[in-house]
């Protein structure tokens, strides 16, 4: 019998990072990224940096090559070429911070972006989440209180006028794994989950011979998916990214890097999505493949989200039809079989994902204490009988972002959650301290460390690995993925008990430090 | 062991029908949750600029 431990969602590294929209009084889109740099520099807490682009490349494709180039939006390279911060470097107008919790806040063009701590629990994950909601809030308070205009942070993906940006998740997965298993055996999956994933949205952004009649529909995301799977993430976006950066050792490890998501303010809705689709690659990990594929994924995902019937049929490639509900009942019924019992979290995932799909279908306002978008277009509801208009109302629209506020004051979602009608998973406890603390049992625990006390010292951060300046070099250390999988490993109390930089060197090498660091260029 | 072998996977019936339960053919059904009192959450709503979203614009992200 293989060991339980490698199913379990415990055994898995996995983040999410979200791209922020952001609203400047008198300052337009051409201005956003000058706004986001400032707006990420007016973080008050201890950080390091730069960033160590080195060791990424997003050209890389997981089919084995490297493309020359990646799509972008025509009207942002006009921005980049002529807006306000077109004479900074790359490293200037991206200001990365790396933060004591082992968070990632930078600008990425022109949306202040959060990327958590790596996570292996998911109350951690709906903690570091709801914490990086926080922290973007708390820079643009500072940001008001320097210039005295008023700045307004929105956790959507999408402004409304045919413009996305991403929430993107990220899950590390056997190397072993090959790429066509990960490919089909996600995409019904992905596809679907976007009915409890969903944050909900007015209205449709992009034209096209699906651009029927639509009030309201599930995603704010699937409008703008052209692909199935390409290692583009600006244009041209596909449903399944095939970027090739594990951001861990390469020879063990994939990194399935999600962007067809949206961007969670329901913690629930948050584990749930990053706890189904967890279990879902392990059943992929352990040779599992689905037996259906959709006929048109890209199509499906507009169907499913804008199906004002609530029936939510799709089309099979062999010709048959099935409701969304009862090919995620697929996915649920052999993860009950295979992975039951491997921890709490995957228990807690199996039970509550049945439940949901049990309610979506009896009636999906069952849901709405739980799920984004019924929250939402309840909320919505509510105001249109309320006020007697009509789903056409372009009010509705700005009610629809301001559900996405993060301003605990004003934000709708928020206003739910005081009022005592959204389910919690993390406590208020556990929030506070992930704005300072990494989850203990990941390698993020080894960066905030090294971050918390040696900060002069750290010359490049990154995902995998720091940069620590002894005397006049400065050396590698490696944040291996596999910290915290194992209890038996206590890295973390021998670094603690490093008092220099060389003894946290020595601590994180087993020697004096690997190569050198040459010069970023 | 874990993985389901390839011979298992060809062998194991396709499922013709959806799982599906009895009386769930047609959907949700009309809303039966009670609702707290909305009119705090009203008076909220009330006091958003209805013009916000119109000057809403962002740069494309990834």
């Amino acid at each position: 019998m293989k060991n339980r431990q490698s199913e379990c969602i415990g055994s898995r590294l996995f983040g999410i990072e979200t791209e922020y929209g952001i609203l400047v009084e008198g300052r337009g889109a051409a201005d956003l990224m000058e706004e986001s740099r400032l707006l990420v520099q007016a973080y008050p807490g201890p950080w390091a940096g730069p960033w160590d682009y080195q060791a990424e490349n997003p050209r890389r494709d997981m089919r084995g090559y490297t493309v020359d180039h990646l799509n972008y939006d025509r009207e942002d390279a006009r921005y980049d070429r002529e807006g306000p911060g077109s004479h900074l470097s790359s490293q200037e107008q991206r200001a990365d911070h790396a933060l004591v919790n082992g968070a990632r806040l930078y600008n990425d063009h022109g949306h202040p972006e959060y990327a958590t701590p790596e996570c292996r629990t998911l109350r951690q994950i709906v903690a570091h989440d709801r914490a990086g909601e926080r922290i973007v809030h708390e820079c643009a308070r500072l940001r008001m209180e320097a210039t005295g205009r008023e700045v307004r942070i929105f956790k959507n993906n999408s402004d409304l006028h045919g413009m996305s940006y991403g929430c993107h998740e990220g899950y590390l997965v056997a190397r072993t794994v090959p790429f066509e298993s990960l490919l089909y055996g996600m995409l019904p999956f992905l596809v679907t989950r976007i009915l409890y994933a969903g944050a909900g949205k007015t209205g449709v952004e992009t034209d096209g011979p699906l651009r029927e009649e639509c009030q309201f529909q599930l995603s704010q995301r699937a409008d703008f998916f052209e692909e199935i799977a390409s290692v583009d993430t600006l244009a041209r976006r596909p449903l399944f990214n095939t970027r090739d950066e594990a951001h861990a050792d390469s020879r063990h490890y994939r990194r399935l890097h999600v962007i067809c998501g949206d961007a969670n303010l329901s913690q629930f809705a948050t584990a749930l999505k990053v706890g189904t689709t967890s279990l879902v690659l392990s059943l992929i990990e352990s040779g599992w493949e689905p037996l259906f594929r959709l006929r048109d994924p890209v199509t499906a995902i507009k169907k499913l989200s804008r199906d004002p019937s609530f029936r939510w049929v799709l089309e099979l490639e062999d010709g048959r039809t099935m409701r969304a509900t009862d090919l995620q009942r697929i996915y649920l019924r052999d993860a009950q079989k295979l992975l039951a019992g491997a921890d709490a979290d995957t228990d807690w995932v199996l039970r509550e994902w049945e439940r949901v799909l049990n309610d979506l279908e009896q009636d999906y306002t069952l849901t709405e204490d739980r799920l984004d978008w019924v929250a939402k277009r309840r909320l919505l509801e509510t105001f249109i009988e309320s006020e007697g208009i009509w789903w056409e109302d372009p009010t509705l629209r700005s009610l629809d972002l301001e559900y996405h506020n993060v301003d605990p004051v004003e934000g709708l979602y928020y206003a739910l959650e005081e009022a005592g009608q959204m389910v919690q998973v993390a406590g208020e406890e556990e929030i506070a301290a992930a704005l300072t603390e990494p989850p203990a049992n990941t390698r993020a625990a080894l960066r905030g460390d090294l971050i918390r006390r040696f900060t002069p010292d750290i010359t490049r951060v990154s995902w995998g690995r720091v940069a620590l300046k002894e005397d006049a070099r400065a050396r590698w250390v490696p944040l291996p993925a596999e910290f915290g999988a194992d209890p038996a490993l206590t890295l973390s109390g021998q670094l603690q008990s490093a008092k220099t930089v060389a003894e946290a060197i020595a601590v994180l090498t087993g020697d004096s430090g690997d190569e050198d660091v040459p010069d970023q260029g | 062991m874990f993985p389901i072998k390839g011979e298992e996977r060809i062998q194991r019936p396709v499922p013709q029908d959806p799982i599906t339960r009895p009386g769930s053919d047609d959907g949700p059904k009309a809303p039966n949750v009670k609702r707290p009192d909305p009119s705090d959450l009203l008076k909220r709503m009330r006091r958003v600029d209805p013009d916000q979203a119109k000057r809403y614009r962002q740069r494309s992200g990834e």
